[in-house]
């Protein structure tokens, strides 16, 4: 599997400090893995969460009526790559 | 509490939805109200888990043992509400005389332009809330529920009432608390039922009638991060064709501290859960969560 590259380490960080996940590590995140349900298991309220952590940090709101978002929160990958094109900050 | 609400037949299949639908409209209000009798009966007799929990939770709000007129009635209350649910759901409130206590609370919410939860629970009939959003020019409402584990409800809405159906706002999806909270800042008010845990829920252990038990944080942790109010609502039925709809406030705002996040989440679901006992004490036979709520049959 691909590494993690520096942006996609730090989002990680953004999301293992902001959700309180004790016992994942950052940089052990598998990339292309789901987020969501399976794989790293978050719900809808995480959701919320780091959207709010992403607008603090990154100075743009994710919308729920985004048509994006199915893509965006699929992946750590995928929501990196969603931030960087985003942000303002 | 445990998780096996889900597999109750409140779920309820389409041809009992029906049925009820069809009753209720065509027969009216009266001859269904005594079709309650024999259904009450039947499920006294034939729903032993409902029956066991019943009483259960009958011994510790009433405070001593409850005997067959108090299960009985306990079951018949809950059938009656389930048949008034239709008459709320397609507006055909004129049958129902119903005081609101602590309408200030919502009114104030509503005033202010900002949203809230407004957070209930199985004790008693959330749908009553409809007839007090009928009394006001503007009632701006969506409804957080697991659709999921919500079929049958959520086809009784689609059914009866389509407009209300498109209020309800599916839990499951990552952007769908998103869309709560754009709701929120826009004014509207969200509702959501705090009593029980669903699958993959986070939970805390709160006392309970003297006892300990789990209560889903979800409503409480998304007041906070949505840093809106929390407004309390049971509605309530009192025999007949009585119903109190009561509001209270539970919290301007709930802080949470990174550090004592747990904990003070802890807090507050506990003080939900206290008010819940207090009105299941006012208003014992309104409990509508049939099932082992205390887990005491897990092993």
């Amino acid at each position: 599997m691909q590494p993690l590259s520096p942006f996609e380490l730090e989002v990680a960080r953004l999301l293992v400090d902001t959700l309180h996940l004790e016992d994942v590590k950052p940089e052990e995140i598998a990339p292309e893995e789901p987020l969501f349900g399976e794989g790293l298991g978050l719900d809808s309220i995480d959701a919320l969460e780091l959207a709010l952590a992403i607008s603090k940090t990154y100075g743009f709101q994710l919308r729920s009526d985004d048509k994006e978002n199915r893509r965006v929160f699929a992946s750590l990958r995928a929501l990196s790559q969603h931030i960087q094109q985003q942000r303002v900050l | 509490m445990s998780r096996n609400w889900a597999r109750l037949p409140e779920r309820g299949s389409p041809l009992a939805l029906w049925l009820i639908r069809s009753i209720a409209l065509y027969l009216g209000r009266p001859a269904a109200r005594l079709l309650l009798y024999p259904i009450t009966l039947y499920f006294l007799i034939a729903a032993g888990d409902a029956r066991r929990s019943s009483r259960r939770y009958l011994r510790r709000a009433l405070g001593r043992e409850p005997g067959w007129p108090q299960l009985f009635r306990h079951i018949h209350w809950f059938s009656a509400t389930i048949l008034d649910r239709v008459y709320f759901l397609t507006g055909r409130l004129d049958h129902f005389q119903i005081e609101i206590v602590g309408g200030q609370a919502i009114l104030d919410q509503l005033r202010s332009g900002r949203g809230c939860i407004l957070l209930g629970s199985h004790l008693g009939s959330f749908e009553a809330l409809r007839a007090v959003g009928a009394s006001l020019p503007d009632f701006p409402i969506k409804i957080l529920m697991n659709v999921e584990h919500n079929r049958a409800l959520t086809r009784l809405f689609e059914a009866l009432n389509p407009e209300l159906a498109r209020a309800i706002i599916p839990i499951g999806r990552p952007e769908t608390l998103l869309a709560v909270q754009e709701s929120v800042s826009r004014g509207c008010l969200i509702g959501a039922l705090g009593d029980r845990v669903a699958q993959d829920d986070k939970t805390v252990r709160c006392q309970f009638f003297g006892r300990e038990t789990a209560f889903p944080i979800g409503p409480i942790l998304l007041a906070a991060l949505m840093e809106c109010p929390v407004v309390l609502c049971f509605g309530l039925y009192r025999g007949g064709n009585r119903y109190d709809v009561h509001f209270e406030k539970l919290a301007e705002k709930i802080a949470l501290e990174p550090r004592r996040r747990q904990e003070q989440l802890g807090v507050w679901v506990q003080r939900y859960a206290d008010r819940l006992e207090h009105y299941a004490r006012l208003a014992p036979y309104n409990w509508f969560n049939f099932y082992d709520y205390w887990s005491e049959d897990a092993p």
